[in-house]
């Protein structure tokens, strides 16, 4: 069988880059990932750059905007482009995130939380089972960061998230940075928390840097990732024990190529050591 | 049916983060750093694109203390309804043409506004094949062709002279050419009102030219073989009526 590209450390495709990447190729990079809603309808040389990437490198998708827990009613024609997407693109998989971002036509642009529910679990499964049966391609589900409960919460944030993937019978996109500032704003332990998660449904890991703000932390994909969050990607790769992808995000004050490159080269040293058979004792 | 209690919650969480005057927060049961938290990082994730692609408008608003207003006025109108991130900016120039928001008092808001959206829009204008047929010169009996990225504009005030130091554009009849070059680059042309009446006057070359008072067609078919080589115009469609 042959070696699937999408293990190790990936990056986030993003419009600063964009240029070098097409010209310079992929510079180490084992996959890009890449949100449709971003390029769907783009055209202008940007775009140009962006169609040779994805014509020539692994690339995994990453949708924004779906609002699998919400209530809106699917656009149509949307997932008809977005499949077509999928399709050119290649990807084995699609990645949503366990949120609302619209109401009532309304589009927030932001990862809002659902209630930690058993109605609202129930629901997001049935739109997820939904989603799932539009696309080309398998879904998987990305848990987010929350700063709020949204209501009473009749279960943890945990159990929310593993009913919805049972429910749905979907694949987990575990972003472990959202994992360790959700730790930090309500004080539990990340291992304790992901030793108690269906790890067996993890397909992919995303990895960020986050920010404080007073006494919140705020997912902010501005910032280098900090050392507990790449221990926690150690950490939760041996309990895996598999080569699943890990993407680094880098959503605002975007460096320069080099500089990110650099990082994924010391996150990938990181995800390799992990493997090592002396790690499975560290 | 009732409404789901999920959907309630949701619908009050959107109240939060988009009204001007944001509902009782005891309404959401939740903490009250964190709620705001939504509030402040909704409402930055819709403005941060306005005042990229405006910022002479946020400049001359904020200028005149009313940028935030409108922002509130904007948000609370819950008009943004695409997935794309990059139709916030189209969706707010839509906002002012349908409420005439501002125009008693600045009444060329929506040129300035245009204008400022229009490198935006031509950049990335989805790519189109080029019309199939068309002649690569001018001839007096054929008709321009636009690239499909490419927009002739008018306004009544030289809103392109604007900048963020001076932001209110002097009055003047003013026509503009946009269009993306070989490389893909925005590029920007001042017109005479007659060049714009060639390029997008749809009856023969001879004849707009002769309406125009231009007997010798030679100066103006050399321009527009230039704007054909420049990338902003497609080719020359010979008049089959």
């Amino acid at each position: 069988m042959a070696p699937t590209p999408f293990t190790g450390v990936g990056l986030g495709l993003r419009r600063p880059h964009m240029e070098a990447v097409a010209r310079e190729g992929a510079q180490g990079v084992p996959f890009w990932e890449t949100c449709p809603e971003n390029l769907i309808g783009e055209g202008g040389r940007h775009a140009r750059w962006c169609g040779s990437i994805l014509d020539r490198d692994p690339v995994l998708t990453h949708g924004l905007a779906g609002s699998v827990g919400g209530f809106d009613p699917w656009d149509e024609a949307y997932l008809g482009e977005l499949g077509a997407f999928l399709t050119r693109t290649g990807t084995p998989w699609h990645s949503e995130h366990l949120c609302f971002t619209s109401v009532d036509g309304a589009c927030l642009h932001d990862l809002l939380p659902l209630p930690f529910t058993r109605e609202a679990a129930r629901h997001t499964a049935a739109r997820a089972r939904d989603l799932q049966a539009r696309l080309p391609v398998p879904l998987i589900l990305e848990n987010i960061t929350y700063y709020a409960p949204l209501g009473r919460p009749e279960l943890t944030e945990g159990q929310f998230i593993t009913e919805v993937l049972e429910g749905a019978d979907v694949g987990w996109l575990l972003d472990l940075n959202n994992v360790y500032v959700n730790a930090l704003n309500f004080g539990f332990d990340p291992r304790a928390w992901l030793a108690a998660m269906p790890l067996h449904r993890v397909v992919q890991m995303h990895i960020a840097g986050h920010k404080r703000c007073g006494d919140l932390v705020i997912d902010t994909h501005g910032a280098p990732v900090i050392q507990p969050v790449l221990k926690l990607m150690q950490w939760t790769l041996q309990r895996l024990g598999r080569r699943v992808p890990v993407l680094l995000e880098r959503d605002s004050h975007i460096p320069d190529l080099a500089e990110l490159l650099a990082e994924r080269e010391t996150l990938q040293g990181a995800y390799d050591a992990a493997f090592l058979p002396a790690a499975a004792h560290a | 049916m009732p409404e789901p209690t999920t959907l309630g919650l949701q619908r009050s969480l959107a109240s939060l983060v988009l009204e001007a005057e944001p509902p009782r927060l005891e309404l959401l049961d939740g903490c009250r750093e964190g709620l705001l938290a939504y509030r402040e990082l909704v409402r930055d994730g819709l403005a941060d694109p306005l005042e990229t692609v405006f910022p002479v408008t946020v400049a001359l608003l904020e200028a005149e203390d009313a940028w935030a207003g409108c922002l509130d006025t904007f948000l609370a109108a819950r008009c943004v309804t695409s997935r794309h991130y990059r139709d916030i900016a189209p969706t707010f120039l839509g906002w002012l043409v349908d409420t005439a928001w501002g125009r008693d008092r600045w009444p060329w808001l929506l040129e300035l506004v245009h204008f400022e959206l229009l490198e935006t829009l031509v950049y990335r204008a989805e790519d189109a094949p080029a019309p199939p047929g068309l002649a690569p010169d001018p001839a007096p009996g054929a008709r321009v062709v636009l690239d499909p990225a490419a927009q002739v504009v008018a306004y009544t005030h030289a809103v392109h002279r604007a900048t963020e130091e001076r932001p209110r554009p002097e009055a003047g009849a003013t026509h503009l050419l946009a269009y993306r070059d070989g490389e893909g680059l925005f590029q920007l042309l001042e017109l005479t009102p007659a060049t714009a009446a060639l390029l997008v006057d749809p009856r023969p070359l001879g004849e707009v030219l002769a309406a125009l008072g231009e007997p010798d067609p030679a100066r103006a078919f050399s321009l527009l073989a230039s704007l054909r080589k420049a990338g902003a115009i497609a080719g020359f469609r010979a008049n089959l009526s």
